[in-house]
C-alpha cells in the first residue's frame, strides 16, 4: 500500500549479486543508446567534455564511509567550529541521520544541520530534502543553506517550489492542504524540522504532520527537549525513532518517578545519547568578542521639544477621549514613539491622519497646529550627535530606525555631509539587497537599515552599531545586535543608543537597558523570558503602550517601568532556577563548549 | 580539486563549450557565454524554448566565474580604492592589467578566440566602466544600472556553479567516438594502420547503506578479440585522439557488437566486486535487523490494543516505518555509467 521509496524503484535489481549480503544493480540504460549512436554513426559528443566529466566525478568521489567529504566542499571563507564538525560526525558514523540535534541557544545547531545535509548531498544520499522551520526563519535558513554551504535551497512561496530539491517552508503551511497532501505523497531523503520542541504533543496537527511525512534521514532541532514534563521528551524521541524509548507504559515503568521526575537516569542517558547530541557551552572562556554598549544622551532643542510635548499632550488627550480602547489607539502610540525619532516620521503619519479626518472636525484644528511645530523644527539633534559619532569613529557604522521616513532623512542627511550611506529594508527584492551589501562591504561607510531590514543579514565585517531610536519589543534590539555580534564577529563591537532626555525613550531605555540588562543577556534567554511574560499577561509592548497612555505624568511612568522591571526580573529568576534539574540532567552532553557569550560588558 | 584545478576545468569547460572569455586573471573569468553553455548554465528554460520557437538571436549572459575569492578580491579591492580616491585610470589600468594576463594565459592555437576577442571587449568595457566611476561618485549612492551588473559566482569545491558545471560536462560528454592519429615518424606513405575498436566505459560504483563509498573503474573491450582491460580511460591520455578517420588507417573488423562488450565487462566489474570486503554490509544488515526489532517491538502491541478502526491506522504506519528503515540502511551496490565511447587504437589489438 506504500509505494516503495524512490531509490529502490530506480535501482531495477538484475539478481545477480557479488555478495549475498547485497542487492546489485548495473546500469545498462546507456548500452542501447551507444549501440544507436554508433549504427547512426552520431551525434557524437566531445571529447574535452568526455574527459572533463570523467576528471569531475573522479574529484567528487567519496572514498571513504566514515571520513566526513563536507568539509572540502566548502566555501574557503566559512569553517565550521570543532563541536559543530564533531556533532556531524557523529550524526554520520553513529546515527544513521536520524538524530535530535540539542545544542544550547547560540552554538550553531543550524551549522550542524547544514553540514549534515551537506554532507550527505556530496555523498549523493540526499537529492531532496524538506526543512520545516517557523515562518519567521525560512528566509534565514535559506541564505544559511545557500551561502555557507552552496546548497541550492529556495523558500516555499508558491505551489510550485515545492518540486524544487531543497525546500525551506514554514510548518504550519506545510500542513495544510492542498500542501499537505502533496508533500505526505513524495518522499523526502531529508526531513529538518527547527524548533522541534513544538512537536511534544502527539495529539497536535504538527506532530501528526511531521509523523506521517516519508523520510529516510531525520533532523530535529531543538534547544529545549524537555520543558515541562518527561512526555514532552517522550514524544519527540518517538517521533524520530519509535520504540527508541520502548512503547509508552514501559517508559512511565522504566523511567519516569514522577511526572517530571525521571528514574533510571543512567540507563535512560544512554538510550537518549543513541539519538540526542547536546553541546553546552560552559562558562568563562571567551569566543565571543566584547560587547561595549553606550547610552548616548541627546537633548532636544527647544522648537522639538515643544513639538514632543504637543504630540504628547495630543496622544493622551485622544487616548482618553476614545474611551481608553487600546486597540484603536494603535496609531497613537505610534506618534509618540515617532516624536522621538525624527520629524520626518512624524509628519507622515500625522498628515495622513489629517487626511482621514473629516473636514469639519474640530480635530483638523488641533492636527494642524501639530504640524506647524513641526515646521518650526529646524534641525534634528539626534542625527547631528549620529553624525559626531559617524565622524569620531573609524570603520564601517550601522545605523537601525525603525522608520522609513527617518531612514530617508538620514540617507539625505548624511548625503548632505558627505557620507556615503545605503539603505536597506525589508521591502527590497533580494537583488537590490544583495546589491546594497555590496555596496556596504566596499565603499559605503555607513547602511542604514530600517527594522525589517534586520532579518537575514550578517554583517560581521562591521563592528559599530548606532541605535538611532529603540524598538519597544526587546527582541528587536535583539535582532539587530545579533548582525553584528555573533559568531564570525572578530572585533568588539560597540552599541550606541541615542536617547533623547525627557522623553518616554528615556524611559524605555532605563527598563532595556538598567533594568532588565538586556545588552548583556545570553543569547535566546530574552526569548524565553518574554514568552513567560505574554503568557502570563500581555506582550511587553502592549504593556508599554498602556503605561505610556495612561501615565498622569513623569514619576508616574518611572513607577510603572520599575514594576515592570521587577515582573521582567522576577521571571528571569524563574527561567534561571533549574525548575526542572532533574530533567535537564538526564539530558547526554556530547561536548561542552567554551564560550564567553554571557561575557558581554556594558558601559552606560 | 584546490583553486588552481578548478580554475584549469572551468577554462576547459569554456573552451570547449565555444565561450567567449572576456576577462580573465588567475583567479576569475568574465564570460559571455556561448548559446550552448548558456542552456545548461543559465537556467532560463522558458527564454530558450521562445528563441526557438521564434527563432530570435538568443542574447546569452555573461558571468563573473571566481576561482580564487580572496585573491580576486585583493585585486578588486585595490581596484576599488583607486575608484574612490576619484581616478578613473584605476579602473582602466586595472582592466588593461586584465587584458595583458589575457593574452599572456590564453593557450596558443585554438579556436575558442578567447586569444583576440577579448581584448578588444576589453576596450569598450573600460570606458564604460570609467563613465559609471563618473556616475557614481556624482550621485554618492551609485545608481548603476543593475542590469549591467554581472552576477558573481564563487567557483569554490562544493559549489552550486561548479557542480552546476561538472554537472553539464558530465551531459556534454556522454558518448564519443575516436580515431588514434598514427605515430607520423613510422609511418610509411603507402602503408595503412589497421585500428581496432574498443568500447570505453566509466563506471562509478557506490556501495550504499545509510552511508556510502564509491570507485571508479574504467574498463576497455577490444570489440576484435574481447580482451578486457582495467584503467583504460588513463590509457587514453597519452594518444592523439580525433572524431575523423585519419588518412592511412583502416579499421579491422568487429567481431563483438556493443552489447556483447557490456556484458564482458558486466562480467569484469562482477569478478572485482567479488573480490570487496563486505564487512559494512554484514553492519548494516544487522544494523537493519534491530531497528526493525525494535520496531516491531512498539508497534505491535499498539496495534494489538488498538481498537479496530484504529488498527489500520498504526499498522499504516508501522508499514511506511519500516520501510523508510529499509530505504536508509538496506545494503546495495549499484554500477553507474559515467559515460562510454568508441575508441580505434593502432596500438593495441
Amino acid at each position: 500500500m506504500h509505494p516503495i521509496p524512490r531509490t529502490d524503484r530506480s535501482a531495477a535489481g538484475t539478481g545477480k549479486t557479488p555478495h549475498t549480503s547485497v542487492e546489485f544493480s548495473f546500469d545498462r540504460s546507456w548500452v542501447d543508446e551507444l549501440a544507436e549512436r554508433a549504427a547512426r554513426n552520431g551525434p557524437w559528443d566531445d571529447w574535452t567534455l568526455f574527459q572533463l566529466a570523467v576528471e569531475a566525478e573522479r574529484a567528487k568521489l567519496v572514498t571513504s564511509f566514515d571520513e566526513l567529504q563536507a568539509l572540502r566542499c566548502l566555501p574557503a571563507a566559512f569553517e565550521p567550529m570543532p563541536h559543530q564538525i564533531a556533532t556531524a560526525r557523529k550524526v554520520l558514523a553513529e546515527m544513521g541521520g536520524r538524530a535530535i540535534l540539542a545544542d544550547e541557544v547560540g552554538l550553531g545547531k543550524t551549522i550542524e544541520a547544514g553540514l549534515i545535509l551537506k554532507e550527505y548531498i556530496v555523498r549523493g544520499l540526499v537529492r531532496r530534502a524538506l526543512i520545516l522551520v517557523p515562518a519567521s526563519l525560512v528566509l534565514q535558513w535559506v541564505r544559511e543553506l545557500n551561502q555557507k554551504f552552496g546548497i541550492p535551497a529556495i523558500a516555499q512561496k508558491k505551489a510550485h517550489s515545492w518540486h524544487a530539491d531543497f525546500v525551506v517552508a514554514s510548518i504550519d503551511t506545510a500542513k495544510r492542504e492542498p500542501h499537505r497532501e502533496l508533500l505526505l505523497s513524495r518522499d523526502y531523503d531529508m526531513l529538518i524540522v527547527d524548533e522541534a520542541h513544538k512537536l511534544k504533543n502527539k495529539k497536535t496537527s504538527n506532530y501528526q504532520f511531521i509523523q506521517q511525512l516519508r523520510k529516510k534521514y531525520c533532523l530535529l532541532l531543538t534547544a529545549t527537549p524537555v520543558q515541562n514534563d518527561m512526555d514532552e521528551l517522550y514524544n519527540l524521541i518517538t517521533l524520530l525513532k519509535p520504540g527508541q524509548l520502548g512503547g509508552q507504559s514501559e517508559f512511565s515503568a522504566n523511567f519516569v518517578a514522577d511526572k517530571r521526575l525521571p528514574k533510571n537516569e543512567d540507563r535512560l542517558q544512554e538510550a537518549l545519547s543513541a539519538v540526542m547530541i547536546r553541546n553546552r557551552r560552559s562558562d568563562g572562556g571567551i569566543r565571543f568578542t566584547k560587547r561595549f554598549v553606550r547610552n548616548i544622551e541627546v537633548r532636544l532643542s527647544p522648537e522639538e521639544k515643544a513639538l514632543y510635548d504637543a504630540v504628547t499632550g495630543f496622544v493622551r488627550q485622544r487616548y482618553d477621549e476614545g474611551g481608553r480602547d487600546l486597540a484603536s489607539a494603535l496609531s497613537l502610540i505610534t506618534l509618540q514613539r515617532e516624536v522621538c525619532s525624527s520629524r520626518d516620521a512624524v509628519f507622515l503619519t500625522l498628515f495622513n491622519l489629517f487626511k482621514k479626518t473629516a473636514e469639519d472636525s474640530p480635530l483638523r484644528a488641533k492636527l494642524w497646529e501639530l504640524i506647524e511645530c513641526i515646521r518650526r523644527v529646524r534641525a534634528n539633534s539626534k542625527a547631528e550627535k549620529a553624525l559626531e559619532l559617524i565622524r569620531g569613529t573609524d570603520g564601517k557604522m550601522i545605523i537601525f530606525t525603525e522608520y522609513r521616513a527617518t531612514q530617508e532623512y538620514l540617507l539625505q542627511f548624511l548625503k548632505q555631509h558627505g557620507i556615503i550611506a545605503v539603505p536597506y529594508r525589508g521591502g527590497m527584492n533580494r537583488g537590490k539587497k544583495d546589491w546594497m551589501m555590496d555596496l556596504f562591504r566596499g565603499r559605503a561607510r555607513v547602511l542604514v537599515a530600517t527594522e525589517a531590514g534586520g532579518e537575514g543579514i550578517n554583517l560581521q565585517f562591521c563592528h559599530h552599531v548606532i541605535n538611532f531610536d529603540l524598538p519597544w519589543n526587546p527582541m528587536r534590539v535583539e535582532q539587530r545586535i545579533g548582525r553584528v555580534h555573533r559568531l564570525g564577529q572578530t572585533n568588539d563591537v560597540n552599541i550606541y543608543n541615542l536617547y533623547t532626555t525627557g522623553t518616554i525613550e528615556e524611559h524605555i531605555l532605563r527598563l532595556l537597558h538598567e533594568k532588565i540588562n538586556l545588552f548583556e543577556m545570553v543569547v535566546g534567554e530574552l526569548d524565553d523570558i518574554l514568552g513567560r511574560l505574554e503568557r502570563e499577561d500581555q506582550p511587553l509592548e502592549q504593556r508599554l503602550a498602556r503605561l505610556v497612555l495612561e501615565a498622569k505624568g513623569d514619576a508616574d511612568i518611572r513607577r510603572g517601568i520599575d514594576a515592570l522591571g521587577r515582573s521582567i526580573n522576577r521571571l528571569r529568576a524563574d527561567a534561571k532556577r533549574p525548575a526542572k534539574p532533574s530533567l535537564d540532567r538526564v539530558l547526554p552532553v556530547f561536548s561542552v563548549v567554551p564560550d564567553g557569550a554571557d561575557a558581554a560588558e556594558a558601559r552606560p | 580539486m584546490n583553486a588552481k584545478q578548478i580554475h584549469r576545468f572551468v577554462e576547459r569547460y569554456l573552451e570547449a563549450t565555444g565561450c567567449t572569455i572576456l576577462e580573465k586573471s588567475p583567479a576569475h573569468f568574465k564570460v559571455k557565454l556561448s548559446p550552448a553553455a548558456d542552456r545548461e548554465l543559465t537556467n532560463r528554460p522558458y527564454y530558450w524554448s521562445f528563441v526557438d520557437r521564434t527563432g530570435i538571436e538568443p542574447e546569452t549572459m555573461t558571468l563573473l566565474l571566481v576561482t580564487d575569492p580572496a585573491k580576486y578580491d585583493a585585486m578588486n579591492g585595490a581596484d576599488s580604492a583607486a575608484a574612490q580616491g576619484g581616478r578613473t585610470e584605476g579602473r582602466t589600468e586595472g582592466g588593461a592589467a586584465g587584458a595583458t594576463a589575457n593574452a599572456a594565459d590564453a593557450p596558443k592555437g585554438d579556436q575558442s578566440g578567447a586569444g583576440d576577442g577579448a581584448p578588444s571587449a576589453q576596450a569598450n568595457a573600460a570606458p564604460e566602466q570609467a563613465g559609471m566611476a563618473v556616475l557614481s561618485r556624482a550621485f554618492g549612492l551609485a545608481p548603476m544600472n543593475p542590469g549591467v551588473r554581472t552576477p558573481r559566482d564563487d567557483l569554490y569545491f562544493g559549489s552550486r556553479r561548479l557542480e552546476q558545471i561538472f554537472a553539464a560536462a558530465r551531459r556534454g560528454g556522454r558518448f564519443v567516438c575516436l580515431f588514434q592519429q598514427p605515430d607520423e615518424r613510422a609511418l610509411h606513405p603507402y602503408d595503412s594502420h589497421p585500428c581496432t575498436p574498443w568500447l570505453g566505459v566509466n563506471v562509478k560504483v557506490g556501495f550504499v547503506c545509510d552511508l556510502k563509498r564509491e570507485e571508479m573503474h574504467a574498463f576497455g573491450v577490444s570489440l576484435a578479440t574481447g580482451t578486457v582491460v582495467e584503467q583504460f580511460f588513463d590509457r587514453l591520455q597519452g594518444l592523439r585522439l580525433t572524431p575523423r578517420l585519419p588518412a592511412n588507417v583502416h579499421i579491422t573488423g568487429a567481431s563483438l557488437s556493443i552489447r556483447k562488450a557490456a556484458d564482458l565487462i558486466e562480467q569484469a566489474l562482477m569478478r572485482k566486486l567479488r573480490a570487496c570486503d563486505y564487512g559494512w554490509a554484514a553492519a548494516a544488515n544487522e544494523r537493519l535487523k534491530e531497528e526493525l526489532a525494535q520496531l516491531a517491538h512498539y508497534y505491535e502491541p499498539l496495534i494489538e490494543a488498538a481498537d479496530d478502526e484504529r488498527k489500520a491506522e498504526i499498522a499504516a504506519q508501522y508499514e511506511a516505518r519500516k520501510e523508510e528503515i529499509r530505504w536508509q540502511l538496506k545494503p546495495r551496490v549499484t554500477a553507474e555509467i559515467v559515460n562510454a565511447g568508441l575508441f580505434h587504437l593502432t596500438g593495441l589489438a
